[in-house]
């Protein structure tokens, strides 16, 4: 089959955001460069958590000169249920035109939209396209490419090749690659059975640009003149939005893939063009109705929701709170923040080098749910100077230090607590200080205690920024006797105050011994 | 075939253990085993190329040490994120310059590595030690994954009885142990002996294990070191082992060479106490080293060259 020049651009345009957006979320090495690790910046959910206001007028402003194309060359999972959809046998993939299920769809985005309102991401993180692309990602062809590497990393050993370097996988749980598996299967049997389903019932995004892909100025359009009701750009048709009937498209649906245009070879009755009018009372007749039950829904949201937000801190107060808040990376300023910002995509969780922060289960409440938090295990804490997580966070749940580095360094994301009882200095008598060694800001000390000559960690405070080097080389097991207690609202540390400097005469130096 | 390389494996083994034999007792009664070379070299007061090049010199040069098609492991210290002004790590041309003379003595092959504390790519790269040895063609590996280490007996250990050891040490034909001097918060001071802890995987069983004892019985690891170098060109002063800034450190422009593990650090101990006291019997891992026969405190047992430039 041929394919017209339309549709071979959106395929190569679509194969390039795929691999890249791939690429981005893969790169445990943290290899890519600058460009590809920023790719996901430009996603609608993104632009709009991270209040990217170009962005947003940019893909406004496509979306209503082109129609849906985000859809079919910037969403990663859209691209993903294309590919998926091309394992169907070319016989099998026959669609037919459905009705929208409109309630459902706006019904959703309503919810995703007022939960965010007041500061709740969980429906758009169940929902979100790129972030569920995500968690695909991360969770699952992340582990095949980090062991692809140990293998290779092992063939290049036999030669005494250094290339390649061993990692071993830290931060996929149970719960994250459950989460990616299930998306996965939910996206993939809908994309199998009935193309773009999803996309035009279930998705946010894609209800979101279907109210203003109804004004696209280009788009694909029936002559009836021609058209002799052949039913075949219908059957091509994988968005299921060509009535070859009615000869209408319902534009809300349309995501731009020029399928239908490949198969009208014959009489060219269907086409790509700038629309002169607006057409068909059908499509207009459904935006109204859209329209309504979008309003409606959102109204009825924004008066119950204050009701559910209740419910849901009830229901995460139930747990012991120095226990269970978890650590949030250093630039989400508060957990409030983050939560209301994190759709739990999982790409700092890619690039962290410290394999530190991990997606959460549900020991944090359903709000916290799949979002990072950051765990501290054997030689792994956050880098003093580091902020690759928030640098490549397209959200903005992580932002961007204005400071720089410095700024990263006084950021104080909790602060360590320290248990003599459990401490081996304590209880057995014996010199340690692992903790203090390790604290790059010096808010562990080891302080004289007792006569034995032996010292204790005290921990300053106002130095210690809760970057987890001292929990993380603690000796005591299981449980440690410094602990990093989260801040929920994150704090500025003193930067730790320098020695004066000390020149030595080198002419009065000797050896000494 | 075989016979004739068994004759020789033992012949090998059997030259090997007389020099141990004469070291062990060199440094137990203070006589010279090998009357050309000093135990201890000490120079000062030029830059570590210079430096290096003049003490390997006086300790009879590196082909002393390093014979051809043999395979070298250098350890520096890489432990933290830090560029050398801080001294926390060894000085990057100080390791470039050894890289260079292993194989200029035909060193088939040439490895640096060490388990880093903090990342261990930004400790390779902000240390400058990865580009430097890089530049001399050295190879230089992570240490980064408990793979690379394999489990390996220390039988003379009193608290340590095995440590998993990095695979590029095991595998090596010489090594040299190249750490840089600092103060440091638990071991009190990081020298030569404490620069072992970057061989080891599972560190985590010295700090709950009695930290003191356990560096000394990695020591006993019985592949040593042809040379400690000790590199105190500049040194950490205060607040290590990562410091707060470079004005923790002072520059001593000074290196301190010799096979004797204790000896070394001792010397280095009282050069550093020039600039900040510290009590050698607080830095409890060179007695107990001592102990373990690893070496002597009592440099003036040594014969020791002392060296300004």
């Amino acid at each position: 089959m041929k394919h017209n020049w339309l549709n071979i651009t959106r395929l190569a345009l679509a194969l390039f955001v795929f691999a890249v957006i791939t690429w981005a979320f893969v790169d445990f090495a943290n290899k890519a460069p600058h460009w590809v690790q920023k790719f996901p910046h430009a996603q609608i959910v993104p632009a709009i958590l991270a209040g990217t206001i170009g962005l947003i007028v940019i893909f406004a402003v496509l979306t209503i000169a082109f129609g849906r194309i985000y859809c079919s060359i910037l969403c990663p999972l859209g691209i993903l249920q294309d590919i998926l959809g091309r394992f169907l046998p070319k016989k099998r993939r026959k669609h037919h035109y459905s009705k929208p299920y409109n309630w459902l769809r706006y019904t959703l985005l309503a919810i995703c939209a007022i939960f965010l309102i007041f500061g709740i991401a969980t429906p758009l993180l169940a929902l979100d396209p790129y972030s569920n692309f995500g968690r695909i990602a991360v969770n699952m062809f992340r582990p095949l490419v980090m062991e692809g590497n140990n293998g290779l990393n092992w063939l290049a050993l036999q030669f005494n090749n250094y290339n390649f370097y061993h990692v071993t996988i830290y931060t996929v749980t149970t719960l994250s690659f459950l989460s990616a598996l299930i998306a996965l299967l939910i996206v993939g049997i809908m994309a199998l059975l009935r193309g773009r389903l999803f996309c035009n019932t279930i998705c946010p995004v894609g209800s979101l640009l279907g109210l203003l892909s109804k004004f696209s100025l280009c788009r694909v359009v029936i002559d009836t003149d021609k058209c002799t009701k052949c039913g075949l750009c219908e059957k091509a048709c994988k968005a299921e939005c060509i009535d070859s009937k009615a000869q209408t498209v319902d534009y809300s649906r349309c995501v731009d893939c020029f399928d239908c245009l490949d198969k009208c070879k014959k009489v060219h009755a269907i086409n790509y063009v700038i629309a002169k009018r607006r057409s068909h009372a059908m499509t207009t007749g459904e935006t109204d109705k859209s329209k309504r039950s979008f309003l409606l829904t959102s109204a009825a949201m924004a008066t119950t929701l204050p009701f559910i937000q209740g419910c849901v801190k009830a229901v995460s107060k139930d747990v012991d709170p120095t226990k269970l808040t978890p650590i949030t990376p250093p630039g989400s300023k508060s957990l409030a923040h983050f939560n209301a910002n994190c759709t739990a995509c999982h790409l700092c969780v890619t690039h962290c080098p410290q394999q530190i922060l991990k997606p959460a289960g549900f020991e944090f409440g359903i709000e916290y749910a799949f979002k990072p938090h950051l765990t501290f295990y054997e030689m792994a804490f956050c880098n003093y100077n580091c902020t690759v997580c928030s640098d490549v966070c397209p959200n903005h749940a992580i932002e961007p230090f204005k400071g720089g580095l410095k700024e990263k360094q006084t950021t104080q994301i909790g602060i360590a607590q320290f248990n003599k009882n459990n401490c081996i200095v304590f209880s057995e008598n014996t010199s340690c200080g692992a903790c203090s060694e390790h604290c790059p800001v010096q808010a562990v000390r080891m302080e004289p205690y007792g006569d034995s000559g032996l010292t204790l960690p005290h921990v300053y405070n106002d130095l210690c920024i809760g970057c987890g080097g001292c929990e993380s080389i603690c000796p005591v097991r299981p449980v440690k006797a410094i602990n990093i207690l989260a801040n929920a609202v994150h704090q500025t540390a003193h930067a730790p105050k320098e020695e004066e400097v000390k020149d030595v005469d080198a002419e009065s130096l000797d050896f000494g011994f | 075939m075989e016979r004739r390389e068994f004759l020789k494996t033992t012949a090998v083994l059997g030259a090997a253990m007389l020099t141990f034999d004469k070291l062990t007792a060199a440094s137990q009664a203070g006589k010279l085993a090998v009357e050309s070379t000093p135990d201890m070299v000490a120079v000062m007061g030029g830059e570590p190329v210079a430096l290096l090049q003049r003490a390997l010199k006086e300790m009879g040069g590196i082909n002393k040490y390093v014979k051809k098609g043999q395979s070298v492991v250098i350890k520096p210290n890489i432990g933290w994120d830090k560029t050398p002004n801080f001294a926390a790590n060894t000085n990057p041309e100080l390791v470039a310059e050894l890289v260079k003379q292993c194989f200029n003595a035909g060193a088939k092959k040439v490895t640096v590595f060490d388990h880093t504390c903090d990342n261990w790519q930004k400790c390779y790269e902000h240390s400058g030690i990865e580009k430097a040895a890089k530049a001399v063609n050295a190879t230089v590996v992570p240490g980064n994954d408990e793979s690379y280490y394999k489990t390996t007996s220390l039988p003379k250990g009193v608290k340590l009885k095995s440590a998993k050891i990095h695979q590029a040490l095991l595998d090596a034909d010489v090594w040299f142990n190249v750490p840089v001097l600092k103060n440091h918060g638990g071991a009190k001071m990081s020298i030569a002996m404490k620069n072992y802890m970057g061989i080891v995987w599972d560190r985590g069983q010295f700090h709950s294990n009695d930290l003191q004892q356990c560096i000394a019985d990695i020591c006993t690891y019985s592949k040593k070191p042809a040379l400690n170098i000790v590199d105190a060109y500049r040194c950490m002063r205060k607040n290590g082992p990562q410091g707060k800034s470079p004005n923790d450190t002072s520059v001593l422009k000074t290196i301190i060479v010799s096979p004797n593990i204790v000896a070394a650090d001792t010397a280095a101990i009282a050069l550093f106490n020039q600039v900040e006291k510290m009590d050698i019997n607080e830095v409890g891992h060179i007695a107990n080293g001592e102990k373990l026969k690893l070496g002597t405190q009592k440099i003036d047992t040594l014969k020791v060259k002392r060296i300004k430039l």
